[in-house]
């Protein structure tokens, strides 16, 4: 080693230690609270939770309320400042007669049905995309995508524009394309690869909703399934797409690739590979994603604003129906409504919040 | 097949060959199966690009048709027109100028000196990145910069016509303060109430729990009850406004009252969010990194902002950027709290969208959802390419 | 008070390390650390001399790394002191001790250059750029960093990252440096390299050093003095000859060296050591009486083999491996004890042949077999063997 001047040794300043006020915001040791420093931590998480969480008690105690305690001002305890009633919630159970909450229950159906297999699809499609996308390479010729565009368009317009029937003009393009892409892929070779097409389905999450609610009204109109819950169900499934694929991606990838292949000398299929090796190992992914679409579809309303109308109608919207009206808002009645509609979200938060917070950052950290 | 018996074979000298023969004959039984096999490339993916085609792509492209066209709803059809880009017209210059962009009237002194700053600011921004001292410059990244530069100044010009003469925002001007205003404030709330939970305190779970909760509620239910509560005679602060002498004050007559109490419940719903996503990357933050800072003689605000900051800094890029495309698709709580009331104050550009399409008027529902796409695709990109993967390759 | 008389007055030998001027005593008093019910560090009190190499030794698990971290201020004992000097840093917070630590992962801030992550301590205590500028060229200087200021760590390799580590510690001149396991992460070839040029940094430098690691062969080569632990509680402290000579229980002569002392165990019967397998060797001193159950053991690197008859006993050769200097013989006594015994790496034999073991008897160590302590009973050497 060569010799080095050993250099000259230059007293750093001490730290200097805190003073005055600044004493009250030093901690004692590492890993503890100052005194100052835990007065405000625990005043402002107090504070904040009672912000998040007075919404909540005011939605309770209103729909225990008769119209007169609304109407009187403010009241904030039950027994003390005003009598509970339960008749707001005895309209809900009351399905004989014709009360504002017996025509609840359609909804709440419909929100089930829809939020449950919307999401199941969902879940399912995007998994399968998700998992080809991390293991298996695909090189779509730019040349094909540029055809399939191309008479994506004139289909579009020969539909739209002028007012050629939906299947025809579906088959002739899908014709069409089966020639030409032969042909002209093999004047274009450049290809995209697997990168792309997962950023292509990632980044559909970007489009508004109302950019393709339009046309999709008018499909479902042409085949006579508007207000269905089938349609609705198909829609929320490509909404929440990108999600999955996001998400579960990044899990797929983090599997260690070795499993698979022990796997597929074992001659498991791509199939079974799939189903029995990694689907149980991103189980903790799955949940949580699931969790995530299940609250997407089940809170979402734009969509079902467009696609439903009485057969089909979800929750947010018979909600948003009952604002207003000529007897003016039913405070009591709504809140009823909104706290059915949002206890199973809650519940299943509650259960599984963990799983979220994990499922979520694991998306947001790998980008 | 025959590779597939060979590596078999071969794999596994030890084994009985007859087990290896067993096997493969089991392997050979399911034809059915074995064409699913084969086609496994196309199965697993097809579903979901064919999904997103019809009900994503194919919508997209009529959309656009739909936003040249004039329709007329006849009976049950309607008739369709190419008309061109007159749809978008009307809306950016023409008799819906007012509402998709807002009032515009003389521009005032500051309202030229915001346009001058903005433009020097971008011309600036422009330079530097030509001159190349930062790094490479390529052809798609000048003509993406020149997008992002000429749609901030239109907007900043939008806003120097607007919000400076003291007339009305449109529906865009509004979006974007629900964007810009609102998420900055559910970042830095969010960012906040992370760094508390991560202190030494008692009761975490119980903390993140609560805090977690709204994240959960559907939007109507939100719009609802943030509308109970701000209720100035019978909602619970009503004995407050009294006090103040607000008693009969409507905050839904004043644009800036309306607009802030609608921020007020995104935020109440999304801060949780970024709490969430925020916190769990305090906790990933190494420990050693910490404790070798605390070792260097750093003391809690240095550490926070040289070594816990820069280590979520990518996360938090982001997250935001979740944050922000969902923010562009407001409009839920405008509908249920307000109405998009008092006039148009506080509709965002989906709820104008809808409302078109209401009025019967898909075209130019159309034109203002595509202007809305436009809008959120460039500025998002912008974020995506210029800080997000920037950050990302810093930290590589 | 005179440092250069306390080396002065220390027996260990400070290996003529230069005295740094703000080199310290650094001492430990009492330390005891509970993690709930587990008493991971139990009343350890050492003392650092100012500018010694102190290399704290242990198996994994033992509380090295807690104890490390009680004196670095990141972990609070439960009980006990630390003392800088004269000064009691116990209850400060780490940035107020003036002391640096190195970690076992380095804990190199990824987002900052080399430059940046050296010239941190110096920023945090508002240095000026360019004072900082200067220190670190220096600090990198020291560790053969100049060239790479301005990459960032993931751009390093093992060996460079653990020099920026050193550089982050010794740049603000600490009164004390720990070090936590630095070396582990490298592989074998780089680590002899960084063993010498640490070691031949501390010297240079003079500052008083805490070094933690399971390595034996690491605690012999850098030490001035080594401390052993084991489960939390110091076992023996002293030069690395002392230890390696002088072993104060089982457990240290049974952790040092390799391979290990060899045990046979037995018991004191009439002034003799009696072991089966025909073990037998007449004892003298104190407590040679009877009935305690007692550990015989001697160095494989003392031991040799002979022919069969010619030795302390007789058994079968199990295995013999060369490994390159010499020849490890390995042979089997009784039912579970296997003796390992250096030869000359000439030295060849066969499998299963009957052989014979000796060794100089003051060579030889005997232990209480229950209490794991040395015993002051010493074997008697046979007039005339020496
Ligand atoms: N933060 C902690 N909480 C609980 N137990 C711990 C903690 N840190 C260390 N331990 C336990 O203390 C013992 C000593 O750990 P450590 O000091 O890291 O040992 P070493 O560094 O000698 O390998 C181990 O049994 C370990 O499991
Ligand atoms: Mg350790």
């Amino acid at each position: 080693m060569a010799e080095i001047p050993a250099p000259t040794p230059a007293p750093l300043p001490a730290r200097a230690r805190a003073r005055g006020l600044r004493r009250w915001f030093e901690p004692a040791r590492i890993g503890q609270m100052s005194r100052g420093g835990s007065i405000v931590v625990y005043g402002l998480l107090v504070l904040w939770s009672a912000f998040v969480l007075f919404p909540f008690y005011w939605l309770a105690i209103t729909s225990l309320k008769l119209p007169v305690d609304v109407f009187d001002g403010p009241s904030f305890l039950p027994w003390v400042d005003f009598t509970p009633n339960l008749h707001a919630w005895a309209d809900l159970l009351d399905f004989s007669a014709k009360s504002p909450l017996a025509e609840t229950l359609t909804p709440y159906r419909n929100s089930v049905i829809i939020a449950f297999c919307s999401t199941a699809l969902c879940v399912l499609i995007g998994a399968m995309a998700a998992y080809a996308l991390a293991r298996i390479e695909y090189k779509p010729r730019l040349g094909n995508i540029l055809v399939f565009v191309v008479l994506m368009v004139v289909t579009a317009v020969a539909v739209g524009v002028y007012g050629v029937d939906l299947w025809i003009a579906a088959a002739v393009g899908g014709a069409l394309f089966v020639l030409l892409a032969r042909s002209v892929g093999r004047y274009f070779k450049r290809s995209v690869g697997n990168a792309d097409i997962l950023f292509w389905m990632i980044s559909q999450r970007i489009l508004p909703p109302v950019v393709a609610v339009v046309p999709i009204y008018m499909m479902f109109q042409k085949v006579g399934m508007l207000d269905t819950h089938l349609a609705i169900i198909l829609t929320y499934t490509v909404v929440n797409l990108p999600i999955v694929v996001w998400l579960m991606h990044d899990f797929f990838a983090s599997i260690p690739i070795d499993l698979e292949e022990s796997a597929q000398l074992d001659g498991a299929s791509r199939l079974m590979t799939f189903f029995e090796i990694v689907v149980p190992l991103a189980r903790a992914g799955l949940a949580a994603t699931t969790l995530l679409v299940l609250i997407l579809s089940w809170n979402e309303y734009l969509v079902a604003l467009f696609l439903s109308t009485t057969q089909a109608q979800t929750l947010p919207i018979l909600v948003a129906g009952m604002n207003g009206g000529e007897k003016g808002i039913l405070w009591w009645t709504m809140a009823v409504v909104i706290i059915i509609m949002i206890i199973p979200v809650i519940a299943m938060a509650l259960l599984l919040q963990r799983f979220i917070s994990k499922g979520i950052l694991l998306g947001a950290v790998k980008g | 097949m025959a590779t597939r018996d060979g590596t078999i074979g071969g794999r596994r000298p030890g084994e009985d060959p007859a087990a290896a023969v067993v096997t493969t004959a089991a392997l050979r039984s399911g034809r059915l199966a074995e064409w699913f096999d084969r086609q496994a490339r196309t199965l697993f993916i097809m579903p979901a690009v064919v999904m997103i085609l019809i009900f994503s792509i194919f919508p997209l492209i009529a959309t656009f048709i739909l936003s040249l066209s004039r329709v007329r709803l006849r009976g049950g059809g309607y008739t369709m027109r190419y008309v061109g880009a007159r749809n978008y017209e009307k809306q950016i210059f023409g008799s819906e100028q007012w509402h998709f962009l807002g009032t515009f009237e003389e521009v005032s002194v500051l309202g030229w000196v915001v346009t001058a700053a903005g433009a020097g600011l971008l011309a600036w921004w422009l330079v530097k990145y030509l001159r190349g001292r930062s790094g490479r410059v390529s052809v798609v990244g000048t003509i993406g910069r020149l997008i992002t530069a000429s749609v901030l100044f239109g907007l900043t010009f939008m806003f120097a016509a607007t919000l400076f003469s003291g007339t009305r925002l449109g529906t865009l001007g509004v979006t974007l303060f629900y964007v810009v205003v609102g998420c900055g404030i559910q970042f830095l709330i969010g960012l906040g109430l992370a760094v508390l939970c991560a202190q030494p305190i008692r009761g975490r779970t119980f903390f993140r729990v609560v805090f977690f909760l709204p994240m959960m509620v559907t939007p109507i239910g939100i719009g609802f009850t943030f509308r109970m509560m701000a209720d100035t005679g019978k909602g619970p602060f009503a004995p407050i406004w009294q006090w103040i002498g607000l008693g009969d004050f409507a905050w839904a007559v004043n644009p800036w009252t309306a607009r802030a109490f609608i921020i007020v419940g995104d935020s109440w719903q999304w801060i949780p969010f970024i709490f969430v996503v925020l916190l769990a990357a305090l906790e990933n933050v190494p420990r050693d990194l910490v404790e070798a800072g605390h070792v260097d003689g750093a003391g809690g605000w240095q550490i926070f902002r040289e070594i816990t900051w820069p280590q979520i800094v990518p996360v938090a890029a982001t997250v935001m950027l979740i944050r922000v495309i969902e923010g562009f698709k407001l409009v839920d709580l405008p509908n249920m709290m307000t109405g998009g009331g008092p006039g148009i104050a506080t509709e965002s550009m989906t709820l104008h969208s809808f409302f078109a399409w209401r009025a019967l008027d898909p075209a130019q529902s159309a034109a203002i959802s595509y202007l809305l796409l436009f809008v959120t695709v460039v500025l998002c990109v912008s974020y995506f390419m210029l800080v997000v993967r920037k950050r990302a390759a810093v930290h590589g | 008070m005179s440092e250069a008389g306390t080396m002065a007055d220390d027996g260990a030998a400070i290996g003529g390390g230069r005295a740094h001027s703000r080199a310290r005593r650094l001492s430990i008093e009492g330390l005891n650390k509970w993690f709930g019910s587990n008493h991971v560090v139990k009343d350890l009190s050492i003392s650092v001399e100012p500018s010694e190499f102190l290399v704290l030794l242990g198996p994994s698990g033992c509380g090295k790394t807690t104890a490390l971290r009680i004196i670095a201020g990141l972990e609070q004992a439960d009980s006990g002191q630390v003392l800088l000097g004269d000064t009691d840093v116990t209850n400060e917070l780490p940035k107020y001790r003036d002391i640096a630590m190195v970690f076992q992962s380095y804990a190199l801030y990824p987002h900052k250059t080399v430059a940046e992550n050296i010239g941190f301590p110096l920023k945090v205590r508002g240095l000026k750029p360019d004072e900082r500028a200067e220190a670190v060229r220096d600090a990198a200087a020291q560790v053969h960093m100049e060239e790479l200021l301005e990459r960032y760590p993931r751009q390093l390799s093992g060996g460079q990252r653990q020099r920026v580590a050193l550089a982050r510690a010794i740049v603000r001149r600490p009164s004390a440096f720990l070090m936590d396991e630095p070396l582990s992460n490298l592989d074998a070839k780089l680590r002899g390299y960084m063993r010498a040029e640490l070691k031949h940094m501390q010297h240079e430098l003079g500052v008083t050093t805490v070094y933690v690691t399971h390595d034996q062969v690491e605690a012999m080569t850098l030490a001035h003095r080594v401390a052993i632990m084991d489960e939390g509680a110091l076992q023996q402290i002293g030069t690395p000859r002392e230890v390696y000579d002088n072993p104060a229980n089982l457990f240290v002569a049974g952790f040092m060296g390799s391979p290990p002392m060899n045990f046979i165990r037995g018991s004191i019967e009439n002034g003799r050591f009696e072991s089966g397998g025909g073990v037998g060797v007449p004892l003298e001193g104190e407590g040679v009486g009877g009935g305690t159950a007692a550990v015989m053991g001697f160095r494989p690197e003392d031991a040799e083999v002979a022919d069969p008859g010619t030795g302390l006993f007789d058994t079968t050769v199990y295995a013999a491996e060369l490994t390159g200097d010499v020849t490890l013989v390995t042979v089997a006594l009784g039912g579970d004890t296997s003796l390992a015994i250096k030869m000359p790496k000439e030295y060849d034999v066969d499998f299963d042949r009957n052989v014979a073991v000796r060794f100089p008897l003051e060579r030889g160590f005997l232990f209480d077999a229950a209490s794991g302590e040395r015993l002051s009973a010493r074997f008697a050497v046979p007039p005339g063997a020496a």
